[in-house]
């Protein structure tokens, strides 16, 4: 389990940098511009040119001369979209991509268990997560003090927790999808689908109350944003680290019990399943 | 298979060489059956079983980004760093391969070898390798068989599998042969001369009366062309050619059929006379 952590690390070690510089100058960015937001005088007048459903779609825009909402409106509001990219990718590909290609039939065939590949691979993608959050977290801690932003460190931390969470959460997805769907890439697509659509109907909530007893039960629901700086809602951020184990573990149960292809896609499951159970009858 | 033997695994395309090995190494599981490697069920230890096989996939893929050196180091992690580094540096110059160019630098012929040195690198009691000299040239292909004849002087059990009847005759103790899944017939490697099927084409100085040559034993007329001559020999061709010493012989081709050809005509017979 080690040694595949560790190899999984090393495979992401570019992405890993390169989205971590990313995170990091747009983080700077957005905190050297707070000053110039904050002395915005006429602010909520400013605001409320913009159309009812606009402001009501990004909640916080009110609260944006804040170090909260501002963290909120450009940082939180949309990162896990932009970071869910890779933890999307990151997860279809876990397991998927490398028996598309050929690789996996040979490292299986090394002495390493199945679920100690999984776990391993798994463990390497929740740290490069992590990384890329730290780095964005010290874009908004270093700066903080010279631009007026009135938050401590573990104040400003406290946001990219349920951020984590929902980008494992987003990551398991995919890696269940993987085991499901015949290839890598179909299942990064439903995932990305169900993070857009998930992320515009949250949206949609805010403008229409009969859409909000639905959004219970989809995974944004429960994801904090910036609002985490007043108080994290652990029993959301348990829930979705929880959803996301969850999730991991039923992938891992299918990855423990299937065949590993020599490589190329394979069929959809529902349709062997039908066969395992029409064989089953004959037999 | 006998510990110690170098089993040699012979089958057309898609008779099911590497399935069966496959199955070895618990990366598909059968529908039916038991499997038992070095008296250890795979399905329920694995990784026992993994850590005393060194496996060559016949269809090998490996990470393009790495160095050949990378990709080892990887594979030797992946053993608890079980493997002496100085044994792969052996290894990798008795194939000539370059341990530091990047893998998608790599011709198929030093991929093959990359996957022959990640085999063996860990001494294992046991070699599974589908088609271990796939792309390597004559002399290199002879390497191989030196390598596999060392490894099996050091204890080793070998069993690969091939579709090219010289090379299992060049190496193996034992031969299996695999058609549709099922072991046919295991036999000695230097009764399979009696399997190879060789065309033969004559061509004469004159128009001459053939019958005398396809009436011999094994030999089966396939064309005629004016003064040339196309017939199928099986087994040994001695008769044949001194048969040929009464006639006047301009030029003689032979073609060593593959594999498929030869269990196509070898099994249909089979078929035939079983019916």
């Amino acid at each position: 389990m080690l040694a595949e952590f560790k190899h999984t690390l090393r495979r992401l070690r570019g992405p890993v940098v390169g989205w971590a510089l990313g995170v990091a100058l747009y983080g700077l960015l957005m905190a050297l511009m707070f000053p110039s937001i904050k002395q915005i005088e006429n602010l909520e007048e400013f605001m409320s040119l913009y159309p009812e459903e606009m402001t009501a779609f990004f909640e916080n825009l009110y609260a944006m001369a804040t170090p909260m909402g501002y963290l909120d409106v450009y940082f939180f509001a949309y990162m896990h979209l932009v970071i869910g990219i890779l933890a999307i990718s990151g997860g279809a590909g876990l397991l998927a991509a490398d028996e598309e290609r050929g690789i996996l039939d040979l490292v299986l065939a090394h002495p390493v268990s199945r679920t100690g590949l999984f776990w391993g691979r798994f463990l390497g993608l929740a740290v490069a997560l992590a990384l890329i959050l730290a780095a964005g977290w010290l874009s908004w801690v270093l700066p903080a003090g010279s631009v007026g932003f009135e938050l401590t460190p573990f104040e400003i931390l406290l946001p990219f927790l349920p951020l984590f969470a929902v980008l494992l959460f987003f990551a398991a997805l995919a890696l269940l999808l993987s085991m499901l769907v015949p290839a890598a890439r179909s299942a990064g697509m439903l995932t990305g689908a169900v993070l857009v659509g998930n992320f515009l109907l949250i949206g949609l909530s805010n403008i229409n109350d009969d859409l909000e007893p639905l959004m219970k039960f989809t995974p944004l629901y429960y994801y904090q944003g910036g609002l985490a700086v007043e108080g994290l809602e652990g029993s959301w951020l348990g829930g979705l680290l929880l959803a996301a184990l969850l999730l991991a573990a039923v992938a891992w149960l299918l990855f423990l019990h299937r065949d590993i292809r020599v490589g190329g896609e394979r069929s959809w499951v529902l349709p062997r399943i039908g066969r395992r159970f029409r064989l089953r009858q004959r037999g | 298979m006998k510990c110690g033997e170098i089993l040699g695994f012979l089958g057309p395309n898609g008779a099911g060489k590497t399935t069966t090995i496959r199955c070895l190494l618990d990366l598909i599981r059968p529908q039916a059956g038991t499997v038992r490697v070095l008296g250890i069920d795979p399905r329920k230890d694995p990784v026992a079983v993994r850590s005393r096989v060194g496996y060559l996939p016949g269809e090998l893929n490996l990470e393009g980004n790495l160095t050949v050196e990378g990709v080892l180091r990887y594979f030797n992690d992946l053993r608890g760093r079980r493997v002496e580094w100085g044994y792969v540096r052996q290894l990798a110059s008795r194939l000539d391969l370059n341990l530091s160019i990047p893998i998608k630098n790599l011709s198929k012929g030093n991929k093959q070898k990359v996957g022959l040195v990640q085999a063996l690198m860990a001494r294992p009691e046991l070699l599974l390798l589908d088609e271990p000299t796939s792309g390597l040239d004559p002399l290199m292909q002879q390497e191989v068989y030196r390598l596999l004849r060392e490894a099996q002087a050091n204890g080793a059990t070998v069993f690969f599998s091939s579709h090219v009847i010289s090379e299992v005759e060049a190496l193996a103790d034992r031969v299996a042969i695999i058609r549709e899944g099922v072991i046919v017939e295991e036999v000695e490697p230097g009764s399979l001369t009696d399997l190879s099927l060789r065309r033969i084409r004559v061509r004469f100085r004159e128009p001459v009366d053939v019958k005398p040559l396809v009436e011999l034993d094994g030999v089966s007329l396939v064309a005629r062309d004016g003064r040339e001559v196309t017939v199928q020999v099986e087994g040994e061709v001695d008769r044949l050619i001194k048969a040929l010493a009464a006639f006047p012989v301009s030029d003689i081709q032979t073609q060593h059929l593959s594999l498929e050809e030869v269990f196509l005509a070898y099994y249909r017979v089979g078929e035939k006379e079983e019916r």
